[in-house]
């Protein structure tokens, strides 16, 4: 069963308690933030501090309207990380559709922030290791929600079966377009195969406005490294190899006892 | 709340006024949009600041800081000329009807009365037939009935004094009203949440008059979905008020003045006789709560023969004042020797900083139970401490008060009960054992308690009688148990020794000991109903009535009655809170006698008219709401420039600086609470710290472009009192507003802040004014004047 | 003296250290690169401690590597500039890999193919270096160099590899003795009469030994 987490933006007040949730289940350290002229927690994910929310003053239609959207990993069906990680066994991808790092494996090269289309892994700097949003593998495995999702007070928050999930999202959908939310829509990019993580939008059109990529793939010097350069690669290693061998197998050495002239 | 936090899911409409929801109830707020996801209802938010609840509302409206008196009453201007208002409702549940007396009227910016100083209310009182009854005109044509007067009075609110005095626009408000007055249609309810936005002004509690009588208008009390709902901002800041604060003693019974001698004339002037001929006037039972009360705080002591110790309850002179402001005015001209601060944090949240330091360095001992040093405990190096925010002229030199610092445990380690927003005890358990030397609060004042009646039995001392007659019959004096004093609370039955189930049980004859009326069926004989957490909801309300458990009497919504017609049929056929069955009344605990046919009582039981006051003949500065500036405003009183603040505005000669002028401080200042912390508390916690670690002052985009500052840029905010530095956050969310044709800008101030904790900053307070509201003695923390410079 | 004794020196000590050098820390960068690369060569990464610690110390062998090659630079700049003999050999290539030397110019010190060698290097070395930087912070560079340098770090190894390939086959069973002139610095006459005539012929004039 491949879960998901729906994360409806209409809902959400920016009241940060996921953020507290997830500091606390993940036992993670606590920093004080420099002033960045927002009320954002700060600027950006950072390797002990996986789930923020997004603050975005938009001028829409002549008014102000002041986006608030969660900002965690995204748990790609085709996960970007996944493919531009070169350690085997350090990003899996679980039955249920988790993205997670095992961090015994994890040997902090970084291709995965390189990798991920949405920028969410960070290195530590003390550590030396990529840390991410786990979607709470350690309460999904014996049937908890994430620490997120039980905390949220206003129910913008929902999780369960990826399927039921996003046709939860549909039917807000739906009412959002009825209250004349004509743009709203589901965000679930098929650029990564879709995400594990969906969001319902006022303005799908516009989810740069919410903090989110438009439309997000896997990029494709990733691709090519992954794919095409390793056939490139074996091809020329193997080609000069097996050239410079049977060049030797016809010509032999050039040794001037063989091919000597004495020119004088 | 006059309904509760779950309710809020049945209204059609919420009014978020006020107050702060998503930011500061973001819980609670969870009702809000359960109300917005599937009642569709919609979010009216009016807000000098676009804040997180602007964000997730339908109709946002910013007005200037203070003026929500104007706003409300162009609300009720525009019912009542546009006819959208609840008519069947008003003439059954409210004093529209009622006449007032001869002379009445209102001219200058003052009503009838006006003494240049104070008001003579002769002319604001009913006109009363020979039996002592008011007279009423029901079909509310009399030019003398309340409805009259009402229409009258807020004929000058027209939409377009609303927009010129708000700084909105007129089609903003219009857009408003239409939302809001959709909640007058019977089936209709509409929601007011309120919280500090409208109690820190020095005319707040006109100002929740306002939003009453709108609700009346609407229909709106009483109904599910409905009420006046005040956001209580503290985890139990509801029980601390029920249970008494500076000048009230527990379940809203009136503190005894000096001039009141004995107990007869104490009761004699605090119990209200009926105004209508069948109205309940449940306060008639008066002597029933204040005896039980005397029996609960002296016990076998207290008899008929010494007037149940009323002596020795302590009395505050007949004009005395001991709200907060007063009581630090004292203290600043030195006429305290000590003060006990438990969960208090003065310093921090006293206004005008300088003159709550000043006068703490005048006592002669600072006892301070806390959970950390806070700035109260720390006043005496405050100057040193905050030196890097703003210059504090004290003299710390000169400070002899003795500080005593007493660790005390939080509320994770205490059970008791918190009393929330919807008025429900929660009892919750102790989660920990303090730490360390930490002791819980009752043991603290138990110990202080049984040491000082030691010393003054081994020693003697001034006025014994109060502090040896004192009931204290616990288990371990000196750790009394939070649930024997609860169930002291409740009240128990003298002659039986049961549980009392409730004050309908209470006696006037000192046969019944009860701790708080209002908390009476808190613990009964069937044990401690607020430790329930049943879920069941029989009305499908979400008023879970096994639930804890709600004062008063269970009721989770008060004036319930009024939610049903004439015939005890509900208004909204779909829903019912309360309905009558032809014997009894069904649904909530009903707010009227359980059997008592719908015909044969006024609604509104718990007033001697019976009937909700649109007029409200016992305020201070007027019957009806009044729209004054602040005690600093920019501009003077567009209704009545001559009468501009609120003529009983009440302050103190001792200011060591008085108010501002709009020529030197142009900008509106606002303060308030960010989602991120609680109070001045949460400074010392690490994940509050992390979430918004810095002081900021919030400034509108376009003031800020002409000042040349960015977002980060550091300013100094200065006001009459002192000055501030941080760096700005500058936003298109604060608009510029135009008011009487001049554009003006609000600056932001959020607390939190002080000068102890994990994060320090400027403590607003060094900004904000000593002006008080006259009735409830709260200060004016927004809407006054400061400069703002770069720097 | 006979001719097979005299010795003519090509490489001195600090030639030799250098060239080592390179060797050492391309071959192990390669290895841990490798290790990196691709998943049926992690096993590489075992061999040097694991992963996390190969993660570690690749980018310093990249460094040392990359500041030989710098080093390099300084010391053979000039020398591997082509001349229009070098340019005409290299347009008959084809000769010299089918052994038909005579149908080629004379090379001076290095032919045009090592030449190319060197300079191909010094690109490669380049590319690897910036590229290799960017990936060695990612936490502080921006995503688009981080996603032109995770595309061009192995595609200049590849060339850097492949082109080492050769010279390794070259260095060791192509030329015989080429391995000795690197390892102890000199060659003899006929070698280098052989394969680097203009060079014989420079260091015969110079020199009175027959």
């Amino acid at each position: 069963m491949i879960v998901a987490k729906l994360i409806d933006t209409t809902l959400c007040i920016g009241c940060k308690a996921c953020e507290v949730a997830c500091q606390e289940w993940n036992d993670q350290e606590y920093t004080l933030g420099t002033f960045d002229g927002s009320y954002q927690t700060m600027p950006d994910l950072a390797p002990n501090f996986w789930n923020l929310i997004k603050f975005n003053e938009v001028e829409k239609n002549g008014g102000t309207s002041w986006l608030m959207s969660k900002y965690q990993c995204m748990h790609c069906a085709d996960a970007g990380c996944i493919a531009a990680c070169p350690a085997p066994g350090a990003i899996v991808q679980l039955a249920n559709g988790t993205v997670d790092f095992a961090h015994d494996n994890c040997i902090g090269c970084g291709y995965c922030i390189t990798g991920c289309p949405f920028d969410v892994p960070k290195l530590s700097p003390t550590t030396k290791k990529v840390y991410k949003c786990t979607l709470c593998s350690d309460r999904t495995a014996v049937g908890l929600e994430p620490a997120c999702i039980k905390t949220c007070p206003t129910n913008c928050l929902t999780f369960g079966e990826r399927d039921e999930m996003i046709r939860v999202a549909d039917i807000r959908t739906r009412e959002l377009k009825a209250d004349g939310f004509k743009d709203a829509g589901v965000y679930n990019p098929q650029g990564v195969g879709g995400t594990n993580v969906i969001y319902v939008l006022n303005d799908v059109k516009q989810p740069e406005s919410y903090g989110l990529p438009k439309d997000p793939v896997i990029p494709w010097t990733v691709q090519l490294w992954k794919g095409p350069m390793k056939v490139l690669g074996t091809l020329a290693f193997v080609g000069a190899i097996l050239g410079a061998f049977f060049h030797f197998v016809i010509y032999g050495p050039q040794d001037p006892e063989v091919h000597g002239h004495d020119e004088e | 709340m006059t309904n509760g936090w779950t309710d809020v899911a049945n209204a059609d409409v919420v009014l978020v006024m006020g107050g702060n929801p998503a930011e500061n109830h973001p819980v609670g707020f969870r009702f809000v949009m359960e109300a917005k996801r599937l009642r569709k209802a919609k979010i009216v938010c009016i807000d000098p600041r676009f804040t997180r609840t602007a964000a997730v509302s339908d109709c946002y409206v910013p007005i200037r800081s203070g003026t929500d008196i104007a706003f409300l009453g162009g609300l009720i201007h525009y019912a009542v000329e546009s006819g959208k208002y609840q008519r069947k409702y008003v003439e059954q549940h409210t004093n529209a009807s009622f006449l007032i007396a001869e002379g009445f009227g209102f001219e200058n910016g003052h009503f009838s009365g006006w003494q240049g100083d104070k008001y003579d209310k002769t002319t604001w009182q009913y006109e009363l037939d020979a039996s002592g009854n008011a007279k009423t005109d029901p079909k509310l044509e009399h030019p003398r009935c309340v409805f009259q007067l009402m229409k009258k009075h807020y004929s000058r609110y027209t939409p377009e004094k609303v927009a010129e005095i708000c700084g909105c626009t007129k089609e903003e408000f219009l857009k408003a009203a239409d939302l809001i007055t959709v909640a007058a249609a019977e089936d209709k309810s509409g929601t007011v949440l309120y919280a500090l936005g409208w109690t820190h002004h020095s005319f707040a509690v006109q100002l929740i008059h306002a939003a009453a009588m709108v609700q009346l208008l609407m229909g709106n009390i009483g109904m599910p979905g409905g009420g006046v709902n005040a956001q209580r901002g503290h985890a139990n800041i509801q029980g601390s008020t029920d249970m008494g604060a500076w000048n009230m003693l527990p379940g809203y019974l009136k503190i005894p003045r000096a001039n009141l001698t004995t107990i007869e004339e104490y009761l004699k002037a605090n119990t209200p006789k009926p105004l209508q001929a069948k109205s309940l006037n449940y306060w008639g039972n008066t002597p029933k709560f204040f005896k039980s009360l005397l029996k609960a705080y002296y016990g076998k002591k207290a008899t008929e023969a010494n007037q149940y110790g009323y002596d020795w309850l302590p009395k505050i002179d007949e004009k005395g004042d001991h709200s907060w402001g007063a009581f630090f005015d004292d203290m600043f001209h030195g006429k305290l020797e000590g003060l006990i601060s438990f969960g208090m944090n003065p310093v921090a949240n006293g206004p005008n900083t300088k003159k709550m330091l000043t006068a703490l360095s005048k006592l002669k001992w600072l006892i301070v139970a806390e959970n950390f040093e806070t700035e109260t405990a720390a006043f005496w190096k405050a100057k040193t401490l905050a030196a890097k925010d703003y210059p504090l002229a004290l003299d710390e030199a000169g400070i002899s008060t003795e500080v005593f610092l007493l660790p005390a445990a939080n509320f994770a380690e205490k059970d008791g009960a918190f009393v929330n927003s919807s008025r429900w005890l929660q009892w919750k358990e102790a989660a920990t054992d303090p730490p360390g030397e930490a002791k819980r609060d009752q043991e603290i004042i138990a110990k202080l308690f049984l040491e000082i009646r030691r010393l003054y039995e081994k020693d003697g001392g001034a006025n014994p009688a109060p502090l040896m007659n004192m009931s204290w019959d616990y288990a371990k004096p000196a750790m009394p148990l939070l649930s024997e004093i609860a169930r002291e609370v409740n009240g128990v039955d003298l002659k039986t020794l049961k549980q009392l189930n409730g004050f309908g049980e209470l006696k006037d004859d000192g046969s019944t000991a009860c701790g708080n009326w209002v908390y009476s069926g808190c613990w009964t004989e069937a044990g401690n109903q607020m430790a329930r957490r049943g879920q069941v909801d029989p009305t499908g309300l979400g008023l879970y009535p096994q639930w804890s458990w709600s004062w008063p009497a269970n009721r989770r919504i008060l004036y319930n009655r009024a939610s049903a017609d004439e015939n005890g049929q509900p208004w909204d056929k779909t829903r019912a809170p309360l309905q009558w069955d032809g014997e009894r009344w069904r649904g909530d605990v009903p707010d009227y006698k359980a059997d008592a046919e719908p015909g044969s009582l006024p609604a509104f039981i718990m007033l001697p008219e019976g009937v909700a006051r649109l007029f409200a003949p016992d305020l201070v500065e007027g019957p009806f709401p009044e729209h004054y500036e602040p005690a600093e405003s920019p501009v003077l009183n567009a209704l009545h420039p001559e009468a501009s603040a609120n003529p009983m505005l009440k302050t103190y000669s001792s200011e060591p600086v008085a108010f501002g002028k709009a020529k030197d401080f142009p900008y509106v200042a606002i303060t308030y609470r960010l989602t991120e912390h609680f109070h001045y508390w949460t400074k010392h916690t690490s994940s509050s710290s992390e979430l918004q670690s810095n002081f900021f002052v919030e400034l509108p985009a376009e003031l800020a472009a002409a000042k040349g500052i960015v977002s980060g840029d550091k300013v100094r905010v200065s006001s009459a009192r002192g000055t501030l530095e941080g760096p700005a956050l500058v936003t298109k969310r604060l608009r510029t507003l135009m008011v009487n044709g001049q554009k003006t800008y609000h600056v932001g101030l959020p607390i939190h802040w002080g000068f102890v904790g994990k994060i320090t900053g400027p403590l607003i307070n060094n900004l904000t004014p000593s002006a008080y509201d006259p009735n409830s003695g709260t200060p004016e923390y927004k809407g006054f004047l400061v400069n703002l410079e770069k720097i | 003296m006979t001719k097979s004794e005299i010795r003519i020196p090509r490489f001195d000590a600090y030639e030799r250290v250098m060239h080592w050098m390179a060797a050492l820390s391309f071959l192990y960068a390669t290895l841990t690169g490798l290790a990196i690369w691709s998943p049926k060569l992690y096993w590489l990464a075992g061999v040097f401690g694991g992963g996390f610690v190969i993660r570690g110390t690749h980018p310093w062998s990249g460094v040392l590597f990359s500041a030989v090659i710098g080093w390099m630079f300084a010391r053979w700049a000039k020398t591997m500039g082509l001349d229009s003999d070098d340019k005409v050999w290299l347009t008959k290539m084809d000769k010299y890999i089918t052994h038909q030397h005579g149908a080629l110019p004379e090379s001076g010190r290095f032919n045009a193919g090592q030449k190319m060698l060197f300079w191909s290097q010094v690109v490669t070395a380049l590319l690897l270096f910036a590229s290799g930087i960017v990936m060695w912070f990612p936490e502080w560079m921006p995503r688009s160099l981080r996603l032109i340098a995770i595309a061009m770090h192995p595609l200049a190894a590849i060339g850097s590899i492949s082109g080492i390939i050769v010279h390794i086959y070259m260095g060791t069973a192509a030329v015989p003795h080429s391995m000795r002139a690197m390892l102890r610095g000199w060659v003899v006459p006929e070698w280098a009469r052989f394969h680097h005539p203009k060079w014989y012929r420079q260091w015969r004039d110079s020199t009175n030994i027959r």
